[in-house]
């Protein structure tokens, strides 16, 4: 048995200590994704695009070590193609920090993935959108990456990780979700994370042009994975849809597999051209950029920075719409406030799905407040 | 020490059952909202000021199956964790 959980944190509780840093290493990328929400430079043969200065880098895990920092992220782009991966990746070992790596494999050799292995209790995830190489290369527009991509997976597996898969699932690609998972099993992966296409920079351009799955479908294919397909697999199945609607049982239960918080409080983001932003959302939203790690202070920025200080002081208690209303709020936090911001240009706008599903009734009642308000409905497009 | 009275849940608090038979918590004086297992459930169903803890844990013993030999510790456990936070009270 086990005793209440999901409660929420207390204002008295809160700290907000810098726990992690999203570095989004490079202003390119080696491959042209159509949904990317981050959407890099495409950097093919021969060319070759901005990335974060090592110098820059090692400078702000300094400063962040004393605001709290225990883990990096290495994102992008792709991480993995930074002219200088190897000396960060000797420094976050030296540094002795946490390692998660998000990568979409073409790049990841076998010298790159026995380095990050190296590293504190490294996590890697592969992002594969297809169970061959036609359905993958739609997605991520770049000929023969299929084959790399795989090759880096069995890379990560032999340098000794389980790596996770992550399939983001549009219309071209639905029907390969299953296979998707019995290709992760069959190359030693330890669990396939299904993503949504959010609507953000070229996720946007895809859910305005139909290529993204209707609310119904997102929601049924959510029930399936959780309820039918998990059950077929012995590796774990993540499904991205916001806390609403993921079974209790799926989450806390003896085979649960957690509630998946944004940490919102506890990071930050670095581009590659060195900028602080919130995330990755700093590369298409410019209030959201929150200084220069070549010249300002990270404890400065940190700390005093009017934007995060709002959103501490405001989430969840200012959220709007259906999020208002929402039992889940305060773990779930609006799911993503930078995607929020996006569409609504306002930090405490609902999350796009969950308005949408509430405006056709397909949000869960047993998760909203007893007396939900017209006001509800306002987002709702 | 433990309670002798027998404890009632506080009639504040909204029990939402899911298909699944967990069930969430929400306490509309604060907005928290808790995840309960199906036994939490069960429990809490019996947290009307008639059922002492010791016969709660009775049926628990008779209605589910693989029940630890240590559920009646489990289950006070639980039940002194709901009345720290004020969803539960004992019937005077």
């Amino acid at each position: 048995m086990s005793e209440c959980k999901c409660s929420d944190k207390t204002e008295e509780k809160r700290k907000f200590s810098l726990n992690c840093i999203y570095f989004y290493l490079t202003e390119g990328c080696n491959l042209k994704c159509r949904h990317c929400w981050i959407q890099p430079k495409y950097q093919g043969e021969g060319k070759q695009y901005p990335s974060l200065n090592f110098e820059t880098f090692k400078s702000i895990i300094q400063q962040a070590k004393p605001l709290g920092l225990s883990s990096v992220k290495f994102t992008g782009g792709e991480p993995l193609i930074h002219p200088n991966i190897s000396e960060m990746l000797d420094y976050v070992k030296e540094q002795d920090l946490r390692l998660v790596v998000e990568t979409n494999g073409v790049a990841a050799t076998p010298e790159l993935c026995k380095k990050i292995k190296t590293c504190k209790n490294p996590f890697v995830s592969v992002s594969i959108d297809g169970s061959e190489a036609d359905s993958h290369e739609w997605v991520r527009g770049v000929p023969g990456c299929f084959d790399k991509a795989i090759q880096g997976i069995k890379n990560l597996v032999e340098a000794g990780f389980r790596p996770q898969v992550i399939m983001s699932i549009m219309r071209h690609n639905k029907s390969q979700m299953e296979a998707v998972v019995r290709l992760a099993e069959s190359l030693g992966a330890g669990s396939v994370k299904f993503n949504l296409v959010q609507p953000t920079a070229r996720g946007e351009k895809m859910h305005e042009s139909g290529e993204t799955l209707t609310i119904e479908e997102l929601l049924e294919t959510g029930q399936w994975v959780e309820n039918e397909l998990s059950k077929t697999s012995k590796i774990k199945l993540y499904y991205s849809h916001p806390m609403a609607f993921r079974p209790f049982g799926r989450m806390f239960g003896d085979n649960g597999v957690g509630c998946g918080v944004c940490g919102i409080f506890g990071i930050i983001g670095v581009l590659g051209n060195g900028k602080y932003a919130l995330c990755g959302i700093g590369e298409t939203v410019p209030e959201f950029i929150f200084g220069d790690a070549t010249v300002d202070s990270l404890k400065d920025v940190w700390e005093n920075t009017k934007m995060l200080n709002d959103i501490r002081e405001g989430l969840p208690k200012r959220l709007e719409g259906v999020c208002a209303e929402c039992l889940m709020k305060n773990r779930c936090l609006g799911s993503c406030i930078a995607q929020n911001y996006y569409s609504n240009r306002n930090l405490w706008a609902p999350y796009w799905l969950c308005a949408q599903a509430y405006k056709r009734g397909l949000f869960p009642a047993s998760r909203l407040m007893p007396k939900t308000t017209t006001k509800t409905l306002e987002y709702a497009k | 020490m433990v309670e002798t009275k027998n404890p009632v849940a506080n009639s504040v608090m909204v029990l939402r059952e899911e298909f699944d038979d967990w069930a969430v918590l929400f306490n509309p004086d604060t907005g928290q909202a808790f995840g309960m297992n199906p036994i939490s459930v069960y429990i809490w169903k019996n947290l009307d000021g008639k059922h002492p803890v010791g016969e709660i844990v009775k049926d628990i013993r008779v209605n589910y199956n693989n029940v630890p030999g240590e559920v009646d510790e489990h289950v006070n456990k639980f039940i002194a964790d709901l009345v720290e936070r004020g969803f539960v009270g004992y019937k005077a």
